[in-house]
């Protein structure tokens, strides 16, 4: 299977806050590799280093060192996102838009031609079941709402690599069993998913194979069985890995 | 291109759904017809100072407008993190840049042009003449002008995080040039050294925005500007323009936009 | 004790109204403004001149359709001026060179900005006029005690708008506001004689206006001989047309004492002296 997502010793640094730190290392020297078809977790703690690969990887923070690439292309170029979707954490969109609107701007700047658009807009709204409300400003919505515009943003371009920064955070269980159908159907279209959470029973159950960062650094990578294997779960496996005790197994 | 026409049209959405133009058009309105029902020794067919103050007010407003548009751009897309979703997309931060500087001109651009329809109206409907070459040429000039102005502040908000810092400055800097840029080099010359040096080299680097007020010439019937003149000011325009755009670019392509 | 809103509200109301009723006496003496009767007066105070002054640039600046020249430029002329008085150049042409202003363009940029920039020295005729009072009518407002503007507004009215009613009640206005102003009863007395052909009111005006010159103290005669001039001469003129030559000799004679020109007034004078000697007009005898 092909490479789609490559990072080699990416290494990230930021000017601290604190002047006695100076520089402060988000990311150091991380090796990654995700390959076509697969649904990928990224698993860390708070401040592992996460959102900074996420965030080279979409080209809003340069890398200090290292390369990054999708589909083979320096993330630095604007190309390298044609094929990709991204759900953010949070509900970043343009208030006084409507979700109608939102989605054709989005699908003007991948280039989709109008016809083509206005079909995958009335498909994705009636995915997220926003169609009642295609055309009342996001401004009006609510948090899950919202979420959901967000989701159908991320999908405009039939992506081949769907990039999702906890996705199920704030959602209901309605709203999270609808995630993971959407990332279920993704992956039964060959498509590749590459998602952080911290929701590990969710990623126990759809990823492929998952990687644990602490600390800027890549402390596990594998299939969900190899990394959780000596321990009861994959909970376990990552508290471990980080380095924080756990009660052995009764 | 499609790209960039696709951002401008989300910043001209934006201008007219939020409620400055409007407030600003009606205040004109109502000053401008509040100054041309006044009655000076009875004398109905009085005009220019109608034209004077109308214009002043048209000036002023489109100048708030392209100003306070423009400077919560960037910020305002960074503060709302909406500049995320958008950035995840293959637009390049130039396209960015350039789509927001669209967005801006074409929106003044269309202010402008209601506004000077209500000047074209309330002037008419008193002088009953409609010099439309003459009014084309000041709507033209006043728009490259606007240009200018905008790509300043674009760039002045890659480094002034708040919008206001931004507008403020940018206000007195245009106002600044407006009123003091024809005469500079004489006040220069009254200076002693080094200011003289000084204020020569200001005079000769600064982007000269003065050249596009036409107001006298429509106030005055004074006729048109040659059109060569027109179309050379239309060039530097164009250059500064494209120097400021650069500049921002400059600025915006390696920020972290993180913090 | 614990007072409801609305209690509360009623106290400090009371309590306003007792404050603004014991302050009054000792409020009224800390400002005058507030007492004006005039609007700007209130809202700008002596500010309000420096409007009425440049709103009466602002009429000039309409008169020659936008061609004026800025603080800086007067600013520029008057070094130049300085400088050609210095090296012995008279007065006049350097008066000639100012109403050109803008000289040869400095640089390429003054050069192209003199395409966007009105350049031509025109003055506003054929009834276009009008289009300075506005101006005229708001420096009034602003500075009722400017006699400039009453003048100036009214020449305009009267000689070139025909308009010598409104001329009339724009002086009037002005009289009202600066009952001694000799500047005024002149151009009163003018309008009176060359509009109207009223000689008799034309007299009355200009005498007034002469007393009026005469109550002013030395310094202010001294700075104002010009408008006694005007108003000995005129009156003299006057006389001369209704054939009191004695009289327009004597007017004459006043006139010479503060006029820069007496020369050109005892030529007249003169004539007038050998019309006195030479008695009468003979009547042609009536034929039976």
């Amino acid at each position: 299977m092909s490479v789609i997502l490559k990072t080699q010793k990416l290494r990230v640094e930021y000017r601290s806050r604190d002047l006695r730190q100076g520089t402060k290392v988000a990311l150091n020297g991380l090796d990654l590799e995700v390959r076509a078809g697969e649904v990928f977790g990224f698993l860390g703690p708070n401040g592992a280093g996460k959102t900074t690969t996420m965030n080279v990887l979409l080209g809003f923070v340069p890398p200090t060192s290292g390369e990054a690439s999708l589909f083979g292309i320096d993330v630095r170029q604007p190309i390298a996102r044609q094929r990709i979707g991204y759900l953010p954490e949070q509900t970043y969109y343009y208030k006084f838009l409507t979700a109608e609107e939102l989605l054709r701007f989005y699908a003007r700047i991948f280039g989709i031609a109008r016809a083509e658009a206005d079909r995958r807009i009335v498909s994705l709204l009636k995915l997220v079941d926003l169609e009642h409300a295609a055309t009342r400003p996001i401004k009006s919505y609510s948090k899950g709402m919202q979420q959901r515009v967000g989701l159908a943003q991320s999908l405009i371009n039939n992506p081949d690599l769907l990039i999702l920064d906890e996705p199920t955070s704030g959602l209901d269980p309605l709203g999270r069993m609808k995630v993971r159908e959407i990332i279920q159907r993704l992956k039964d279209e060959g498509k590749t998913v590459f998602f952080s959470s911290h929701e590990l029973g969710e990623v126990e159950t759809i990823c492929d194979r998952v990687a644990i960062v602490h600390e800027g650094e890549l402390k596990a990578v594998g299939t969900v069985a190899a990394v959780s294997s000596g321990h009861d779960n994959l909970e376990k496996a990552f508290l471990q890995i980080v380095g924080i005790p756990t009660r052995p197994a009764s | 291109m499609s790209k960039i026409f696709a951002l401008a049209g989300v910043v001209i959405k934006e201008l007219y759904r939020r409620k400055d133009f409007y407030v600003l058009f009606v205040l004109t309105a109502l000053l401008t017809l509040a100054a041309g029902m006044v009655n000076f020794f009875h004398d109905d067919k009085i005009v220019r100072y109608v034209k004077d103050i109308c214009l002043l007010l048209i000036w002023v407003s489109a100048l708030v407008i392209a100003v306070v548009t423009t400077a919560r751009q960037i910020p305002a897309e960074r503060e709302a993190r909406t500049i995320f979703p958008l950035l995840a997309k293959p637009v390049s931060r130039a396209q960015v840049i350039a789509g927001k500087f669209l967005g801006c001109w074409l929106a003044t651009g269309v202010a402008l042009v209601v506004f000077y329809f209500f000047f074209a109206a309330v002037t008419g409907s008193k002088e009953q003449i409609w010099p439309w070459g003459a009014y084309l040429e000041a709507v033209w000039m006043h728009w490259a002008m606007l240009a200018i102005v905008i790509a300043m502040v674009l760039l002045g908000s890659i480094y002034f995080a708040a919008p206001s810092s931004t507008s403020t400055i940018t206000l007195i800097v245009v106002a600044g040039i407006l009123l003091l840029g024809t005469h500079l080099k004489i006040i220069a010359l009254q200076q002693p050294e080094p200011m003289q040096t000084i204020l020569t080299i200001g005079y000769f680097a600064m982007p000269h925005l003065e050249w596009y007020d036409l107001r006298d010439f429509v106030v005055y019937d004074m006729g048109l500007v040659p059109l060569r003149a027109v179309g050379l000011a239309t060039l530097y325009a164009a250059a500064w323009t494209g120097i400021f755009l650069l500049l921002a670019w400059l600025g915006f392509r390696r920020k972290n936009l993180t913090t | 004790m614990k007072l409801s809103p609305l209690s509360t509200l009623a106290v400090l109301l009371a309590l306003a109204l007792t404050l603004a009723s014991g302050l009054l006496q000792t409020a009224d003496q800390w400002s005058a403004r507030a007492k004006s009767d005039n609007l700007f007066g209130m809202l700008f105070g002596d500010g309000r001149k420096l409007f009425a002054n440049q709103f009466f640039t602002m009429a000039d600046v309409y008169f020659h359709s936008g061609y004026y020249p800025s603080i800086f430029d007067q600013g520029a002329a008057e070094e130049k001026e300085i400088i050609s008085a210095s090296h012995g150049k008279k007065e006049n042409e350097a008066d000639e060179k100012n109403e050109d202003f803008l000289g040869r363009p400095k640089d390429w940029i003054d050069a192209f900005g003199r395409n966007f920039r009105i350049t031509q020295h025109t003055h506003l005729e054929n009834h276009n006029e009008r289009e300075i009072l506005p101006w005229l009518r708001l420096a009034a407002d602003l500075d009722p005690q400017k006699i400039e503007t009453y003048t100036v507004g009214a020449f305009f009215l009267r000689e070139h708008l025909n308009r010598a009613d409104q001329a009339e009640a724009f002086l009037r206005e002005g009289l009202r506001n600066n009952p001694d102003s000799c500047e005024i009863l002149f151009e009163l007395g003018r309008i009176y004689h060359e509009s109207y052909h009223d000689q008799n009111r034309a007299r009355n005006v200009w005498q007034l206006g002469v007393k009026k010159f005469i109550a002013r103290p030395g310094a202010e005669q001294k700075d104002t001989r010009l408008v006694f001039e005007e108003l000995a001469v005129n009156l003299a003129h006057l006389e001369t047309d209704a054939g009191n030559y004695a009289a327009a000799i004597d007017w004459f004679k006043a006139a010479q004492k503060v006029s820069p020109t007496a020369y050109a007034l005892q030529i007249q004078i003169d004539v007038l002296q050998k019309k006195l000697a030479a008695g009468p007009p003979l009547s042609p005898p009536k034929l039976p």
